[in-house]
Parts: C-alpha cells; structure tokens; sequence
C-alpha cells in the first residue's frame, strides 16, 4: 500500500468502514430478508476491499498478480451489483406485473445494446481493453438504470423511497465512473503525471458518498410489503388498449390537418 | 479525442438530469377508479365544444367585418380569434393526455402489457406534442392562417360525437370491471 497517497488511504479507510457499518445496518434492521442479492453485494465489496489490501501490501500496486486478480473480483462485483439492481426493481415492480415484464426487457435490451457497442469499441483497441469494457459497462448500466427508473416515473409507479436511494446511488456511482474513466484515459494519453491519485480519490470518494446516502436510508427499517392494487383482468387491456391507440390516432391525424391546406379544404 | 470526451460528458450530463427527474416523482398507486373518474363528467371531453369554436372561428364572419367594421375593430377581432384558437389547441392537448392517462392505468393494473402497444403509444404521444408545438407557436406568431383552424374545425365535428361516445364508452367499461373486481376482491378471489 506504500503507492498510494495519505487521501487516498484514508478515503479508502472511510469508505471500507462505512461499507462495514451499511453491512451492520443490513443485518441489523433485517433488510437481508427482503434484499439478499444487495446484502450479499455489499458484503462483496467489504470481502473485495480486505482481500485487495493483502494483495496489495504482498505484491505491490503495480504488480501483474495484482492487477489480474483486482479485475477479476471487480467483475464479480460488477456481477452482483447488476444481480441486487434487478432485485431492488423486481421489488419496486412487484405489484405491477404487467410494467414489471416490460419494464426487464427494456433493461435487457438497452444493456445489452449499449454492452455490445462498449465491447466492440474495446476490441479494436487492445492495450487499453479492459479500461474500455469497464467504462461501457458503467454507461451501459447508467443507461439501462435510467431507461427503467423514466418508465417508472411514466407510469405513476409509487417506489419506496429506500430503494429510490439504492437504485439512485448505483446510478450515480456508474456515471461518475464513465466520467472519472473518460477522463483519465485523456489524460493518460497525453502522458499527463499523478492522474491517477486523482482518478483513485474520485471513485473512492463518490463511492463513500453513495454508502452515505444509502445509511440513511437503510437506517430505516426494512420497507413493509403492501398488497398490490386490484389487477383488472388481462382481457381488458387486449380490448382498450388498442382503442385508445386508435383515438390518440385519430387526434394525431386531425392535429397533421394544420400542415395540410388542401386536404383540409375539401 | 477530446470531442468524444465532451460528448461522453454532455450524455452523462443527460442521463443525470433524467435520474433526478426520474426519481423526484412522487408516484400514487393507480386505482380502478381514477379511470372512471378521468372521464366521469358528462360534457368534460374539450372536443366537444367545436361546434361554437368553429362558429368562432367561421370565415364567414370575417368576410363580413372585412366589409362593414373598421380596421381597428378587426385587428381585435383577429385577435381574439388567435387567442381562441390557441386556447382551442390547449383544448386539444388535455383531451390527448387524458385518454393518454386512462392507458396508463389501464397498463399499470393489467398483468400482461403488449410491449407493441406502449410503443405505438410512446410513438403517437412524441409525435403529437412535437406538432402541437410547433402549430401553437406558428399561431402564436401569426404565422399559421386561422382559416386553416377554421377548415380543420369542420372536419372535427363529424369526429367529435363519435370520440365523445367512445370515451364515455371506455370510462363505464372501466367502472364495470373496476366494480367487478372491487366484489372479487372482496370475496378475496382473484380476478386474473
């Protein structure tokens, strides 16, 4: 750990307790039983940051040894954090299943789409490949995140404010990464020195704040799980929907009139 | 390279904007009975008041204050008639959201949506506000000639009674079910 700058420690040291306390927290107020997948997620991360310590202060920063095994249980996390994302909606949408279907394949799709581009654009450019895929990742899951949390906001679907916080924290986590990432990869480009205390204290500090913010709303305890709202029988939306489809159509068509002077003068 | 990089910013920049957005709503649960209630009102639907819009709005008035009122007296009247027509538009638009929020509610408590349909909707929703922008603005500017409002007016009338129906149509439908699933519910039966 002799590598690293004293803020950087102890902006590490913060962060990993807080991750301890938020685990405390998990156990504590019982949020494990309705969020398993974020629970262990976070008890990852506190198993991550002691493993990557011992490596660190065996092998060195810069060492091969390190770095591989640093990627390589970055990429568990960066599993179990998509894993407990989907938990936290799968709750939210619960009561919903119609918008909850919808709402996984939009996930699904933007994901894998914006994935796809990240991991062709890491291809062609070996040297820096697992930089680019890690950066693709957070944009794709930023994106992914944000298209589910607008279809959310578009059908009027209450989310307990503690999951608001977690979904919220993961998002903004991801987008500073893209940014931190863009930006040092810049930067190290134009051989510009001491880029990457700054890239270290960025994450670790945005981090801690996310840990933050999910205490407060994990100091709570655990969301109670209401009963979902009467469903109307599947038949009904096959007969309305395409109904209102149509009117809206309709509205649309005689809206189109304004452009068009000689239809409308017949 | 350091124009992707601002792209890359100004996209996150985006995406963080749509997160506040998206998480500063204050969703309340969909019910039954706000469909019902959307369009519970006899007379509430806007489009049906196109038969005194349209009278509003008649070249033939014009064509008279064109020959007997002074210029100063038609300047008024031409204004009114903008001020109608875009408080007619206004009209328009609550009309589009409400139908637009009954398919909300109707998606929200049915346990299967077609992922076609909300797209289609998505599609006609983008399109209609881009083009009621645009019109309100030309209108607003003057841009727009109002007799076009007034030939649109005559084609909507044929259209209005038959819209009117058919929302009424969709509202007690709703209430049907939205009651039918009330007694289920209370004899703890699921309705699906």
């Amino acid at each position: 750990m002799g590598g690293l700058d004293e803020s950087v420690k102890w902006a590490w040291g913060a962060g990993f307790a807080l991750q301890v306390f938020i685990c405390g927290l998990l156990l504590s107020r019982r949020h494990f039983r309705t969020l398993p997948t974020f629970t262990a997620f976070v008890m990852a991360n506190v198993f991550q940051a002691t493993l990557l310590y011992l490596i660190y202060a065996q092998f060195g920063l810069a060492s091969r040894t390190a770095l591989a095994l640093a990627w390589l249980s970055e990429a568990c996390i960066l599993l179990l954090r998509s894993l407990a994302t989907m938990e936290i909606l799968r709750l939210a949408l619960r009561p919903y299943p119609g918008i909850w279907a919808l709402g996984w394949r939009l996930l699904t799709v933007t994901f894998c789409t914006v994935i796809l581009v990240a991991v062709i654009e890491a291809g062609r450019n070996f040297r820096w490949a697992i930089a680019l895929t890690d950066r693709g990742f957070h944009l794709a899951f930023a994106f992914a995140l944000i298209a589910c949390l607008v279809l959310i906001r578009n059908y009027s679907i209450p989310v307990e404010p503690t999951y608001k916080a977690l979904l919220g924290g993961f998002c903004f986590y991801s987008c500073t990464m893209v940014i931190a990432n863009a930006v040092g990869y810049v930067l190290t480009l134009r051989g510009a020195p001491n880029f990457e205390s700054f890239w270290q204290l960025l994450t670790i500090v945005t981090y801690a704040i996310v840990q933050g913010t999910w205490a407060v709303a994990l100091w709570k305890a655990a969301p109670e799980h209401e009963k979902g709202p009467a469903l109307l029988p599947a038949s009904i939306y096959g007969q309305l929907s395409p109904q209102i489809n149509d009117r809206l159509g309709m509205l649309n068509a005689r809206l189109s009139q304004f452009w068009k002077p000689e239809v409308s003068r017949q | 390279m350091n124009l992707m990089l601002i792209l890359l910013v100004s996209f996150i920049a985006i995406l963080l904007f749509l997160l506040v957005w998206a998480l500063r709503g204050s969703g309340k649960p969909a019910k039954l009975e706000d469909i019902s209630s959307s369009f519970g009102e006899p007379g509430r639907v806007h489009i049906d008041y196109l038969r005194q819009i349209r009278q509003a709005l008649s070249h033939e008035d014009q064509e008279y204050l064109a020959r007997v009122a002074a210029n100063s007296l038609q300047k008024r009247v031409r204004r009114e008639r903008r001020r109608i027509a875009l408080a007619y538009l206004s009209a328009l638009r609550q009309d589009f959201e409400r139908l637009l929020q009954t398919a909300r509610i109707i998606a929200v408590l049915s346990p299967q949506v077609d992922a076609a349909q909300e797209l289609e909707r998505l599609r006609l929703t983008v399109n209609f506000h881009w083009r009621y922008r645009i019109i309100w603005a030309s209108l607003w500017a003057g841009y727009l000639p109002l007799p076009q409002l007034n030939d649109l007016s005559n084609l909507m009338s044929g259209f209005s009674a038959q819209l009117g129906a058919a929302i009424k149509e969709l509202g007690e439908r709703a209430a049907a079910v939205g009651e039918m699933v009330s007694a289920a519910d209370r004899r703890r039966i699921h309705p699906v």
